[in-house]
């Protein structure tokens, strides 16, 4: 029986090999991109050339050495940082909102907090730059801002919404039974029990601002950020710096996002494997 | 305090805290909750919808004269020049989609199959090439891809061709680069849906006499047709919007809806037309979206 149960088991496995040929070639395909990159930014020549002849740190160098370089890091942190912290707030509050509210239009009003999310940046870009060049605030630095804010904010009403529909609603009546104030109830009581969700929430909305290109390219006018300006350069010429700062961002978003999800842990957010039972 | 909690317990009875007593009974009676909505409303409303509704509205007008007109449409759909970038973008959203679903279908198929370490090794390959930046999965292509990338250089050492062959800046650069920033879009979905399969149904089939390539495709895949659908239909709708990749690789030959709006109103100002073709762009992702979300329900 079990030299039986061996044997249909390697034919099993046999009968297997051109499927997980196909899954293993489409994984290196999607890991490609990375494996090439890293290291290459490690690389001590003037071209692109893969594998790198030899190690330095010089790209490396040149990123931090160059104020330009260093300006666009500045930007891209601080209007990372102001954007997804305005989106944590208002999208929290409109998260409680759609959630616990009972006035109606709910359902409608969450679609249009997240539809940012679904919509091409480029329609968005091109509606803002007409939008604010008409009144003038085009290149204006927190106008920019505001449009990462709205960017970034789908995805803390989408995780907020979660977490708050899975907080037992019972917890928030009994401190209202107490007489704590609608406020005292979301400050004392939901947000330290949400805090974990609102940090993954805050991380991800980072990582979408720091990350976005499209909009950025289109209403910011002369400022620069770290996505702008590797655009930029990557449409002029092929620039080994960049490879560094690929590499930087790599583990920056992969950090942020391990991060994220281990705070958000449990929530559903992240998609669960289960195993098939055999 | 005391005195005050003991007025109004016996004022409304049930509610044993004066505080509690004037939140609870306006909750019940009329809607409440706009306040907590509003303050995201109100930027919402200044920086998406307004812009949008401008946009819609400045698609109707003469740019010189500010008359309303369905000129703008007009020239989009007679133009050699515009009419053609729409064909391409849609083109290449199929090709795109079709290229996903054929190759993501078989690795989220192999997954399911996989031991627990397994999947959390390959689900982890698929969310970190998520979360890596557009412009780093873009960028490495040229790498991969150029005359003197690794491709080329392998193909010429075998001997397989004598010039480099040219993957770049066309469509199939543009389609390459593409198909691998928006898989991932499909693998996840897809293998959450898979894992929904009830694995009894494999067991009733082969005790019934069914072949596993019987199961696969007179239960399985039906099964998780929906599901594959859905996915199919929102790499369609990422692919019609694209502007990176094609203006990384595709150095400005293969331009797509995107690069056109882009050239539209930041080199020729002609904010009018732009309008139109981004309300064109829009019905069409809108559109499909409604699509996206009827399958879903099926699901």
């Amino acid at each position: 029986m079990n030299a039986h149960l061996a044997a249909s088991r390697r034919r099993e496995r046999l009968r297997r090999l051109p499927l997980a040929t196909v899954g293993i070639l489409v994984l290196l395909f999607l890991a490609l991109p990375i494996i090439v990159v890293v290291p290459m930014s490690f690389s001590s020549a003037e071209s692109l050339r893969f594998p790198p002849p030899g190690l330095s740190l010089r790209w490396y160098e040149a990123f931090f050495s160059d104020p330009l370089w260093l300006e666009a890091a500045l930007n891209s942190l601080i209007i990372g940082v102001s954007s997804s912290t305005l989106a944590l707030g208002l999208g929290t509050l409109a998260a409680y909102g759609i959630v616990r509210g009972t006035f109606r239009g709910r359902g409608a009003l969450e679609t249009n907090f997240i539809s940012p999310m679904i919509l091409p940046p480029v329609i968005i870009a091109v509606a803002l730059y007409i939008f604010y060049a008409r009144i003038g605030i085009l290149g204006n630095y927190l106008a920019l801002i505001a449009a990462h804010v709205v960017i970034a904010a789908p995805y803390v009403v989408l995780l907020m919404t979660l977490a708050i529909r899975s907080f037992d609603v019972r917890v928030e009546q009994v401190a209202l039974t107490l007489g704590a104030s609608r406020w005292q109830m979301m400050t004392r009581i939901l947000m330290p029990n949400l805090l974990p969700n609102a940090a993954a929430a805050w991380l991800f909305a980072f990582v979408i601002s720091f990350d976005e290109v499209v909009v950025t390219l289109f209403v910011s006018g002369t400022h620069l950020t770290i996505p702008k300006r590797m655009f930029n350069q990557l449409v002029l010429q092929i620039n080994p710096t960049i490879t560094a700062i690929a590499t930087i961002l790599i583990g920056f978003s992969l950090v942020a996002v391990a991060l994220a999800a281990w705070l958000n842990r449990g929530s559903g957010f992240v998609p669960k494997a289960e195993g098939e039972g055999h | 305090m005391t005195n005050q909690t003991q007025t109004s317990r016996t004022a409304s009875g049930r509610y044993p805290a004066g505080a509690a007593r004037a939140v609870r009974p306006a909750a019940r009676r009329q809607p409440s909750g706009f306040v907590w909505v509003l303050p995201l409303l109100l930027l919402v409303g200044f920086v998406f919808n307004l812009p949008l509704l401008m946009t819609a509205a400045s698609s109707l007008l003469d740019q010189k004269t500010g008359a309303v007109t369905v000129a703008n449409f007009q020239e989009v759909a007679a133009s050699k020049v515009y009419l053609p970038v729409v064909w391409r973008t849609i083109r290449i959203a199929l090709v795109v989609s079709f290229a996903c679903a054929l190759i993501g279908y078989p690795l989220a198929y192999w997954m399911t199959g996989l031991s627990r370490r397994g999947q959390t090794v390959a689900l982890a390959i698929i969310v970190t090439s998520f979360w890596v930046s557009i412009l780093v999965r873009t960028y490495a292509w040229i790498v991969v891809l150029g005359n003197s990338g690794i491709v080329n250089r392998f193909l010429m050492s075998t001997g397989l061709t004598e010039k480099p062959v040219e993957f770049l800046y066309n469509e199939l650069g543009v389609a390459i680069g593409m198909i691998n920033v928006l898989l991932p879009f499909m693998l996840l979905p897809l293998f959450a849906a898979m894992l929904q399969v009830d694995p009894r149904l494999r067991q009733i089939a082969y005790t019934m006499g069914a072949s596993s390539f019987q199961f696969f495709w007179r239960v399985f895949f039906p099964l998780t047709l929906p599901a594959l659908g859905a996915t199919f239909i929102l790499i369609s709708i990422l692919s019609l919007g694209f502007y990176i990749t094609p203006a990384i690789l595709g150095g400005g030959k293969v331009p797509l809806i995107a690069n056109m709006l882009d050239i539209l109103i930041n080199q020729f100002p002609r904010w009018n037309l732009a309008a139109a073709i981004s309300l064109v762009l829009l019905v069409l992702t809108v559109g499909l979206f409604v699509a996206y979300q009827r399958l879903r329900r099926v699901e």
